[in-house]
């Protein structure tokens, strides 16, 4: 009789507790008063994604499935981002950039080795605690250009309402600043920091991150050429050094007089 | 170029690798503490090939290293967003860089 008495059963809302119904056909076997043991068979698997995104395809749906999966089984994560070019881009796409909010301790590390124990591909994880997250949303441009298109196990909104913070915007600044004390062959270090500047200054003029404008705006201030040579860090040569330089140095005189 | 520019270069390089590399730790709650850690090493990795450009005697070393300890101070002081803790840091990794490159007394 006992071994009959199982049934599988999705959980429903109700007004004041969320509930699961006993089958009717079982009224008989569950009965008032008995008591009965309820086990997480299965999380719900749902994704919400910001509104901006287009249809991702059944193969990238299904990673972002698995990884759902493999990480709401830590209950140290609150919530979980997928976010950069996986999302944005068809096929050009390297590492699978995830988010996951948590303020504990080696979390990244691991996600990191639960998710490469389950899926053969390249991850990038960030945790970031709730707290640090919440302030960083008003006040980061680079977190909102992260989080402008995203996938999450969980509901969210990025918040309208930003604040200035000079002194975090000074510490983003730095690494641009420096490039033109210093000569750097990799090309990336210059691509980084165009990117970073333009999404300051669309942040602190209230205009939005959206990472793939922020690009597009980018490739057109380079040409195209120029452009691929500092994205795929191919080594420049003093020439191109100075040519990335004197485009970083105008952003940057740009950027003091929206500062100040 | 000379023997001096070289140095130079080298202190420059290394200065501002270290403000990274000290940023990243004393504002470790910064989501960007990794990404100021690994811009730190790239830093480093430049000034590893501009160290490799000459023999450093134990004169140069000794110059290397007062200077670098002047530089960086200054470089800390300029920058008001690391925290204050940054001055307690300053000596270990210098020892620990200078090391690496093999300028350690």
């Amino acid at each position: 009789m006992e071994g009959k008495a199982a049934f599988e059963h999705k959980v429903s809302k109700g007004s004041r507790f969320n509930q699961i119904y006993i089958p009717t056909s079982m009224n008989r076997i569950f009965e008032v008063g008995d008591l009965v043991e309820v086990k997480l068979v299965k999380k719900k698997e749902q994704i919400y994604h910001s509104k901006n995104l287009e249809y991702l395809g059944e193969f990238k749906l299904s990673v972002i499935k698995q990884i759902f999966s493999v990480l709401g089984k830590f209950t140290e994560i609150g919530q979980i981002f997928v976010v950069g070019s996986f999302l944005t881009q068809k096929a050009d796409y390297n590492d699978i950039d995830i988010i996951v909010i948590s303020g504990k301790k080696r979390i990244e590390e691991k996600a990191y080795f639960a998710l490469s124990e389950k899926l053969p591909l390249k991850f990038h994880i960030l945790a970031i605690s709730e707290e640090n997250l919440e302030k960083l949303l008003k006040s980061d441009p680079l977190i909102r250009s992260m989080l402008f298109y995203f996938a999450s196990n969980k509901k969210f909104e990025l918040p309208e309402k930003t604040e200035i913070d000079t002194k975090h915007l000074e510490f983003l600044l730095m690494m641009p600043e420096d490039l033109l004390k210093i000569s750097i062959s990799d090309g990336r270090m210059y691509y980084d920091s165009l990117r970073r500047l333009i999404a300051i200054k669309r942040f602190v003029g209230k205009q939005n991150t959206d990472p793939v404008l922020m690009d597009k705006e980018l490739k057109s201030s380079l040409g195209n050429n120029f452009y691929f040579t500092l994205k795929k860090n191919e080594p420049l040569d003093k020439k191109t050094i100075e040519n990335a330089q004197n485009i970083i140095r105008k952003q940057l005189i740009l950027m003091r007089k929206i500062l100040t | 170029m000379s023997k001096t520019k070289t140095m130079h270069e080298l202190i420059n390089l290394l200065a501002i690798s270290l403000r990274h590399k000290i940023g990243s730790i004393v504002n470790n709650n910064e989501i960007y503490a990794q990404k100021y850690a690994k811009d730190a090493e790239v830093l480093l990795n430049e000034a590893k090939k501009i160290s490799l450009k000459e023999h450093w005697n134990l004169y140069d070393k000794k110059k290397i290293r007062e200077e670098l300890s002047l530089t960086l101070r200054k470089e800390l002081e300029s920058k008001t967003f690391i925290g204050e803790k940054k001055f307690d840091l300053m000596d270990e990794e210098m020892s620990r860089v200078l090391k690496e490159l093999g300028i350690g007394e």
